[in-house]
């Protein structure tokens, strides 16, 4: 038998499960009062020193929590599953949901009245303060109307921290806080006074120095509490493995770990500080089983089930790390993710594979947990042993949506192409969703932004003027005048130009303003070579430096170019002037056809009633204006200074129905003719090019840009769940799709539009020149159980992720499950109270999606084998 | 593709219904299955009643009809009717796709296409990194697919000049000479034997099995690897006696020793009426499970090798 199995978690693991899967997430007030606190006292100083003195208030009074059966501790929340708020980056979208924020679609969170009241006293002093504020005084008018109009957005770093790091773990392993204490000094006595810079550089040493002592103290206070519960406990088991827990924490991470316990503590505590430092997500451990695997292979004493179930603790410890967004982009993020991506596998720096025990030990540890973190990957070069491959399938096979699979031969040429050293190119691991970089040297600001191409498309067949009327970008030749496919291109890739422009001005903004108001001290010592240079990250203090915004539509885009293409220029079966008008028209269709239920309301900027008030307007209450609500928000985030914005009932729904019944005919005639275009998706290389093209029109256009850390700007093509929020932006296509339905889920087919089988979707999404977009690409695949059975089932899984990643395919991740499974869940939630998927670079509870997102996994096309 | 074999005619035209890529249940590894055109046998269960006939045919999808009648308009022979039970008559279609290219809801489409063998090689060949990285390759299937032998022997012929492993899904029914010719280029045959009694077998499809049985001992004796189906049909050849029978015989075939008993099915009912044509096993209800493995240990018992499924 190829396929080994995979045996049952100890008891203490499943309670510890249980924990996190009956937790009820609650907005806590600790870290906001104590922030605010160490504000109020720092006024006047550098803003790394204050946020120093800020950690080490934090560090030394966050209440510290020991759970029952745990044997690894730190605690970012006293409650389960809980999370803290970072008002200094943006606050007023909480302030607006402390009533709604336990009821809304996505990601609840309970907020107490007690708490809800302290979070307003603390956020009266962060009025003008934070860096979302800061950004946005940086951005021109026409920046900021780009946003309102749904261009793009960059809410990401404009509402929180900036995270998408991976750290140097395993620096603290080995040389503990201590060590890095000593660096600084010695980095601090070489300093010359007649550096320009060094006044700047000093009070970076000392913010470290503080903000190191303090977490020490951290750890020492988690000893103290150990062993205050080791006095009072009756049950000798336990009680001597608090006495273990407090010994630990006495001694790692101040000093560097002796064994592999030790190892998995210290690990712990700087994944749970980082995250206490400040709120960005895709606090990523990279690749742990190649810092951890030396420290299990000298612990001659431990067991193998005790290093097992070590691991599988540290699997659900990082579930307890939650955060909270505003209502819209948790759609964009749903299922509570905060992508602390955990990778296996790989090569080594001189290239060779790089497989141990560990790997294989981690994805014992995924399938014994089987909860939505960590998001686990594993790396696959030609070298990989087909053992961890077939593995790897095997835990794929489960339904849990890991691993994700990373191909190092696409990977590894990407990021030589932005300049990373071939030593620091093969050692690269994965951030968030899908971003690879190379770990502890690189700021690479992954998530910079979501792009909407199809946004831009649509833009360039109005002539530059959104849907509104408004001329939102340059005025271009709109559709019905494209004379060739020259016109074409030259109206798209101009409108392109402009809002990459603006793009980069936005994400610029955001930049500057956490330089300004957020280096943090704690995260940038554990980022190479920020000591050496005497600066945060935020700062420019890391070796590699990149912006990344991702774009989606693009495969939508792809198929629309490819309909005119064949329609208007080859096969002469349309005019152009036809399809534009069918496409007006939504093609005959009532405004909300091929989307979800339920009434749509969008906002125009023609009346002067502000989105504030129009959205209080709404009842929270009634599960109808759900859609409604989704859609203010989207708007009012878009629109942060922007123009005064109002709802209004879209007036297309009225155009539509106006037509006659011999126009409808004719326009859903057209809508036909198009939907049945060949499409992307089907490995048909005319069709593929043009996605191919509309792609590389906006991966070469980012990557002429520069950002403030000195850094290059690289595109990405992952949509994260975004791809049917910001559908809703985007109004009929020459491909036929309707006004406001979802669009391709990142470098995927269009959902149920891929009918030839696996292997030729895949071949499809591997001509988009991957290598270009080297932020990463996201390709989801679905399997039922059925296909993937047996050991011949695992050999041509394997075959499939080898056959995808020798045509140059980044990424690709599985959901096994099949359709009726999914619609069982959406109608028996509480039977599937367990049941993770895939979403997209995440896995995610079922049970916490949004419908619209549930319903566009299953609507994703199931490959049948 | 330039590395075709010299002696290999790759202008040789075929008729090709469908081409499926990603099989896993017919051969080894990830292969695609080529379906080719034309059969000498009407099987009352057969799940591809499409490609009987080696010419296209016209399909009609009910549950697309919108009843605008454009296909009766642009029809050149009368052949299509809105008032004939499956929109087409096909005593009178010509398969010229006129109606097709104005059916904007997808409700007729045109089954069976003729493709070079140079065209259906590069349909292939898109998933040749996979035939090598599964050990797959490519099955042919039908209809029956020696029936267009000359286009089956070049497409075989042309498959081994870049290495793949090929295989057939075939009823047996050829003369000796096509037999001879083909089975040499192939790598592992898929044969069915219905049923042992040829009267039987004439009633449920339309040809005695005199041929076919001795068909199996020279395919047996030529081919390096050959493995024996039973499509198992309610009412027909599910009985133990009748699959017995088959076992038995499959022991007197030269090295071949593994059975696959395939339950029978009704996924291609549907077809019919997209053809106007009646299915007359409607009321045939699939194999229980433990009757299937109550055959299988049947099977075993004259040692054979047994899977239920491809």
């Amino acid at each position: 038998m190829i396929a080994k199995g995979f045996t049952e978690p100890t008891a203490r693991i499943k309670a510890l499960k249980a924990e996190v899967v009956n937790a009820v997430p609650e907005v806590e007030p600790y870290r906001a009062v104590l922030i605010t606190e160490s504000y109020k006292e720092t006024e006047g100083m550098p803003a790394v020193m204050r946020r120093a003195k800020a950690n080490e208030k934090i560090f030394n009074n966050l209440p510290v929590v020991i759970r029952d059966n745990e044997l690894i501790v730190g605690a970012l929340s006293v409650k389960p599953r809980s999370t803290n708020l970072c008002p200094e980056f943006s606050f007023d979208w909480v302030e607006k949901e402390f009533k709604t924020m336990a009821t809304r679609m996505c990601d609840p969170f309970v907020i107490t009245e007690e708490t809800a009241d302290i979070l307003h006293e603390v956020f009266k002093y962060w009025k003008g303060k934070t860096t979302s504020e800061l950004a946005t005084s940086y951005m021109s008018q026409d920046c900021l109307d780009c946003q309102a109009g749904g261009v793009f957005t960059v809410g990401n770093y404009y509402f929180g921290g900036i995270g998408h790091v991976c750290v140097d773990y395993g620096k603290v392993l080995k040389i503990g806080f201590k060590g890095v204490i000593a660096e600084v000094v010695e980095a601090m006595n070489k300093l010359d006074a007649n550096d320009p810079e060094y006044l700047q550089k000093r009070a970076f040493y000392e913010a470290v120095i503080i903000s190191y002592n303090a977490a020490i103290n951290f750890a020492k206070r988690y000893s103290k509490k150990a062993a205050e519960m080791a006095a009072t406990c009756t049950d000798p088991v336990r009680k001597a493995e608090l006495l273990q827990i407090s010994k630990n924490c006495d001694r790692v991470p101040e000093n560097g770990a002796t064994n592999f316990y030790e190892a998995c503590q210290s690990f712990w505590f700087v994944q749970a500080l980082v995250q206490i430092e400040a709120n960005g997500h895709s606090i990523s451990p990279g690749r742990f089983d190649q810092y951890m695997w030396p420290y299990l292979e000298a612990d001659k004493s431990i067991s193998k089930e005790f290093a097992q179930e070590l691991l599988d603790c540290l699997f659900v410890l990082l579930n307890h790390v939650n955060k909270t967004r505003d209502d819209v982009s948790d759609q964009a993020f749903a299922g509570y993710a905060v992508f602390q991506n955990f990778g296996v596998g790989g090569q080594t720096e001189d290239g060779l594979d790089a497989t141990n025990p560990v790997s294989y030990m981690c994805m014992d540890a995924a399938a014994h947990v089987r909860l939505p973190a960590p998001s686990f990957s594993v790396r696959i070069h030609n070298q990989t042993p087909d053992e961890f491959l077939l593995r790897a399938c095997e835990l794929a096979r489960l339904g849990t949506g890991v691993p994700a699979m990373y191909n190092d031969e696409a990977i590894i040429p990407a990021l030589c192409n932005r300049g990373l050293t071939l030593a620091d190119a093969r050692n690269y691991c994965i951030i968030g969703c899908v971003e690879p970089q190379c770990p502890h040297k690189t700021d690479g600001w992954h998530d910079a932004a979501f792009f909407n191409v199809a946004k831009v498309f649509d833009i360039a067949i109005h002539g530059g003027k959104n849907r509104d009327g408004k001329q939102l970008g340059p005025v271009t030749k709109p559709m019905p005048e494209w004379k060739s496919m020259d016109d074409l291109y030259e109206a798209y890739e101009t409108q392109i130009e402009y809002f990459v422009s603006k793009l980069v001005e936005a994400d610029n903004a955001v930049d500057i303003a956490h330089k300004e108001r957020a280096p943090l001290p704690f995260m940038s010592a554990l980022v190479d070579d920020c000591i050496g240079r005497g600066k945060t990250v935020m700062e420019g203090g890391a070796i590699y430096n990149f912006t990344g915004p991702q774009a989606f539509g693009n495969v939508d885009t792809g198929d629309a170019i490819y309909c005119i293409k064949k329609h208007v220029f080859e096969d002469k079966d349309l005019t152009m002037q036809q399809i534009y008008d069918a496409m007006e028209h939504n093609f005959g269709a009532e405004l909300g056809a091929g989307c979800y239920d339920g009434p749509f309301v969008r906002l125009s900027t023609d009346s002067a009633e502000p989105a504030a008030a129009a959205m209080e307007s709404v009842s929270v209450s009634s599960e109808d204006s759900m859609e409604s609500i989704i859609n203010a928000v989207v708007q009012k985030i878009l629109a942060e200074k922007g123009s005064n914005l109002s709802m209004s009932v879209d007036t297309k729904s009225e155009a539509c129905t106006s037509c006659s019944d011999a126009q409808r005919a004719e326009y859903d005639r057209i809508r036909h003719i198009l939907d049945a275009t060949p499409c992307f998706g089907n490995d048909i290389d005319e069709v593929d090019m043009c996605a191919r093209k509309a792609t590389q029109v906006y991966s070469h256009e980012v990557e002429k840009y520069k950002n403030p850390r000195g850094g290059q700007y690289q595109a990405g093509c992952y949509p994260v769940s975004a791809n049917v929020l910001f559908g809703k932006d985007v109004q009929a296509l020459p491909d036929g799709r309707y006004s406001n339905a979802p669009l391709a889920d990142g470098v995927s087919p269009r959902q149920g539009h891929d009918v030839k089988g696996p292997t030729a979707a895949g071949n499809s999404v591997a001509k988009l020149d991957q290598l270009n977009i080297s932020n990463g690409t996201l390709y989801n695949q679905k399997f039922l159980p059925s296909a993937v059975a047996g050991d011949q089932g695992l050999l041509n899984f394997a075959a499939v992720v080898r056959n995808y990643f020798d045509k140059k395919g980044m990424h690709v991740q599985f959901n096994v499950i099949d359709r009726e499974t999914l619609l069982d869940a959406q109608a028996h939630p509480e039977n599937y109270k367990d049941l993770v998927v895939r979403v997209a670079g995440y896995s995610a509870h079922w049970t916490v999606l949004a419908k619209e997102v549930q319903d566009d996994i299953i609507a994703r096309t199931e490959q049948h084998f | 593709m330039s590395n075709m074999e010299p002696s290999c005619d790759t202008s040789k035209k075929g008729l090709v219904f469908n081409i499926q890529r990603f099989s896993v249940n017919d051969g080894p590894g990830v292969r695609t299955i080529a379906f080719l055109n034309g059969c000498p046998l009407r099987c009352k269960w057969c799940c591809n009643p499409e490609s009987q006939e080696l010419k296209p045919v016209v399909m009609f999808k009910a549950q697309n009809c919108v009843g605008c009648g454009n296909c009766e308009v642009v029809c050149p022979t009368g052949a299509s009717n809105l008032n004939v039970p499956g929109k087409i008559d096909h005593t009178k279609c010509i398969a010229c796709g006129k109606c097709i290219d104005v059916c904007y809801h997808r409700a007729l489409e045109m089954s069976g296409k003729w493709m070079t063998v140079e065209e259906l090689m590069g349909e292939l060949y898109k998933d040749r990194v996979i035939y090598r990285k599964s050990g797959g390759g490519i099955t042919v299937s039908g209809g029956e697919a020696m029936v267009q032998h000359e286009f089956l022997l070049e497409l075989l012929k042309a498959c081994k000049s870049f290495g793949w492993t090929t295989a057939i899904e075939t009823t047996g029914m050829a003369s000796e000479e096509v037999i001879k010719e083909i089975v040499p280029w192939l790598d592992v045959v898929m044969m069915d034997i219905k049923h042992i009694d040829p009267e039987v077998h004439k009633e449920y499809t339309g040809v005695s099995n005199e041929q076919i049985l001795k068909n199996a001992l020279l395919i047996s004796s030529l081919a390096k690897k050959m493995i024996i189906r039973v499509p198992v049909i309610p009412g027909f050849n599910a009985s133990p006696n009748v699959i017995a029978a088959i076992a038995k015989f499959t022991t007197y075939l030269h090295n071949v020793n593994e059975l696959h008993l395939l339950p029978y099915h009704d996924l291609g009912s549907n077809k019919y009426g997209m053809l106007g044509k009646e299915y007359e096993l409607a009321d045939v209800q699939k194999p229980e499970n433990e009757f299937m493995e109550e055959l299988k240990a049947i099977v075993e018992k004259e040692g054979l090798t047994c899977k239920i499924g491809g």
